[in-house]
């Protein structure tokens, strides 16, 4: 019985979701699928962060799948869904290989290494010129559905909903268990016959994948790449924001977060034009200093206060 | 013994290397060792906070960044020169620190590493959004007419304001140095850097003595902050790449190692000179650091793994 009702909350919200477009305009459209961009960021982050991993190269990824995708389809004359597709690829081939280097990392370390790498990925592409148009970008000539704002919103879900998905089937499988070990004790996990590195890299090729995936939407969806736009450093720290306000190591934390940060952000943005991501910034310190468990912990703790 | 032994080949190499540099372009050679001044200036304090708070910083960068625009401020306001209008900055900058320590950095050493990361992070983000609130994104220089002194050797000329760079990384080094070896506070944030409890069972107060080396900290960048200005242009991001090359450094030279912060940045700084020097590559020259940190931190992994 319980698990048939656990289904009825996500069902309709993707119903909703569905439907959203029916009753709105092309403005809510537009806000709402920014908001599902980030949110679909801020899950893959915090997919990794439940190894108790810190990755802060979220931007890193986007931005590659976002060029790859851009590049294939006008260079190489890729069909848009080709291209989306091999964008994420791509994106996923670079953190598989780059993961045997930075996954041997833990902790400050890594986390720095995997900034890093979004700075010289942003690097090689501004300066590239012949190959990636240098700091001006690349502008394709048409945009997906030929920008029918409908079908752009309805992308946007499905590509949010695979990653909903992805992190639902983290979170149920085996693979929880191996990360959470891996987040409490690594010996411990290591003796308990997790692989570590093999886990790790599973986990950060799929991540990079689907950011790589939501960043090819991207692109075919505004229809141009800048190297400054691609790797702004914004899309590592709104899902940062967004996940850890909702809650980190969960699917619910980041949606939850990425609702409230993406509405109360659009509507900030209006106000203050300049330093409106100031609350972002709050948002982090006091996360991090009075609800480390986020806006789900609250909850969570009530909910057990209750019980006991 | 073997230790010097072993840094024999390493300094003839980095001698035949400044000799070919000089026959090849003697102003990448001046302009490397600069940079390197800048760099080392910025970074030192950081290694300050990672030798004993051991935290890393990631807020280090905007905060050289803030503290340029207070002297910024400072000397618009009052029209003074900015290296005059340091000494308000250097007590702005200590309130700021302190206040930063005692609401937010005292309550996440407790806390796992990662905290630490994410929470300055955050402070980073929040002090440039502050900055970007207050003064918009809009690109600001105090033009100065010292810091176009330049001076001619043989056929080559160069600017030689920016060896004030140089003079105040050694400084900087000279003075942590002693603060660390003579004063009793210094003495004291050694012991409890090297083990904060031991420190405590002596008689040392720790969060005292954490809060007095966070403050310091951001003095020093203040102080590089205020020089920083009087050669660059000001924007709200303009402090983030040098989080990112501080840490480098430090990765570089090992957590604490104070003179290595100096050996580390003159090779970086040399090094992205050359890239500079070459047409057409000058936008490459980010990329070394980058490489670097990423191979120097990858080896030092290697060698040091800890589990």
């Amino acid at each position: 019985m319980k698990r048939a009702t656990s289904y009825i909350l996500p069902v309709a919200l993707v119903a909703l979701g569905v439907l959203f477009p029916l009753f709105f305009g092309p403005y809510p459209q537009t806000v709402a699928r920014t908001i599902f961009k980030y949110m679909a960021l801020a899950l893959t982050w915090d997919m990794l962060f439940r190894s108790g991993q810190v990755s802060f190269g979220i931007a890193g990824f986007f931005g590659l799948g976002t060029y790859a995708a851009a590049l294939l389809a006008l260079k190489a004359g890729f069909s848009y869904p080709l291209a989306i597709l091999a964008g994420a690829l791509i994106s996923g081939i670079f953190a598989y290989i780059l993961g045997f280097l930075v996954l041997r990392l833990r902790g400050t370390y890594f986390s720095i290494t995997t900034l890093a790498l979004a700075e010289i990925f942003r690097v090689i592409l501004r300066n590239w010129t012949s190959f990636s148009g240098g700091p001006e970008g690349i502008v394709l000539p048409q945009i997906i559905f030929n920008g029918d704002s409908r079908c752009l919103y309805w992308i946007g879900l499905a590509v949010l909903l695979v990653v909903v998905v992805v992190s639902q089937y983290f979170e149920k499988s085996k693979l929880h268990f191996s990360l959470i070990s891996i987040r409490d004790n690594e010996v411990s996990a290591q003796t308990s016959g997790v692989n570590i590195f093999r886990t790790l890299l599973v986990v950060f090729t799929v991540t990079s994948f689907l950011q790589g995936l939501i960043g090819a939407v991207d692109v075919v969806s505004v229809g141009y790449a800048m190297p400054d736009s691609a790797f702004d450093s914004n899309y590592t720290l709104l899902p940062l924001a967004m996940a850890l306000l909702g809650g980190q190591h969960s699917t619910w934390g980041p949606i939850i977060g990425s609702v409230l940060l993406g509405v109360a952000s659009e509507y900030l943005k209006l106000k203050i034009p300049y330093g409106h991501l100031l609350v972002y910034g709050v948002i982090i310190i006091l996360v991090i200093l009075f609800m480390p468990e986020g806006l789900i912990g609250l909850f969570r703790k009530k909910k057990g206060a209750k019980r006991g | 013994m073997a230790h010097s032994k072993k840094a024999i080949p390493w300094i003839i190499a980095g001698a035949v290397g400044v000799i070919g540099i000089f026959l090849w372009k003697p102003t990448v050679l001046v302009y490397g060792v600069q940079r390197a001044g800048l760099y080392a200036s910025i970074a030192l304090p950081m290694s300050l906070t990672s030798g004993i708070l051991h935290i890393v910083n990631l807020a280090h960068g905007e905060l050289l960044m803030v503290s340029a625009y207070i002297t910024y401020t400072l000397a618009l306001l009052l029209g003074l020169d900015p290296l005059l209008a340091l000494i308000p900055t250097m007590l702005v900058m200590a309130i700021v620190g302190f206040i930063l320590y005692e609401l937010t950095i005292r309550k996440a050493l407790k806390g796992p590493e990662l905290n630490q990361l994410i929470l300055t992070f955050g402070i980073g983000i929040a002090l440039s959004q502050i900055i970007t609130l207050i003064y918009t994104n809009q690109t600001r220089k105090l033009h100065l007419d010292y810091v176009s002194a330049s001076m001619t050797i043989g056929e080559t000329s160069f600017g030689i304001w920016d060896f004030t760079f140089v003079a105040l990384s050694i400084l900087m080094t000279i003075g942590i140095r002693m603060f660390l070896s003579r004063t009793k506070l210094g003495k004291a944030a050694v012991a409890v850097g090297q083990n904060p409890k031991g420190a405590s069972i002596v008689g040392i107060d720790v969060q005292k003595t954490y809060a007095m080396v966070f403050t310091i900290s951001v003095v020093l960048v203040g102080i590089a902050g205020s020089f920083f200005l009087t050669r660059q242009s000001l924007f709200p991001s303009v402090g983030s790449p040098f989080t990112m090359k501080s840490f480098s450094l430090i990765a570089m030279a090992g957590v604490g190692s104070i003179s290595g912060v100096l050996y580390c940045s003159l090779a970086l700084g040399i090094a992205e000179a050359i890239i500079n020097g070459i047409p057409h590559m000058s936008g490459w020259s980010d990329i070394v650091f980058f490489l670097i940190i990423i191979i120097t931190i990858a080896v030092r992994a290697k060698k040091t793994r800890k589990i």
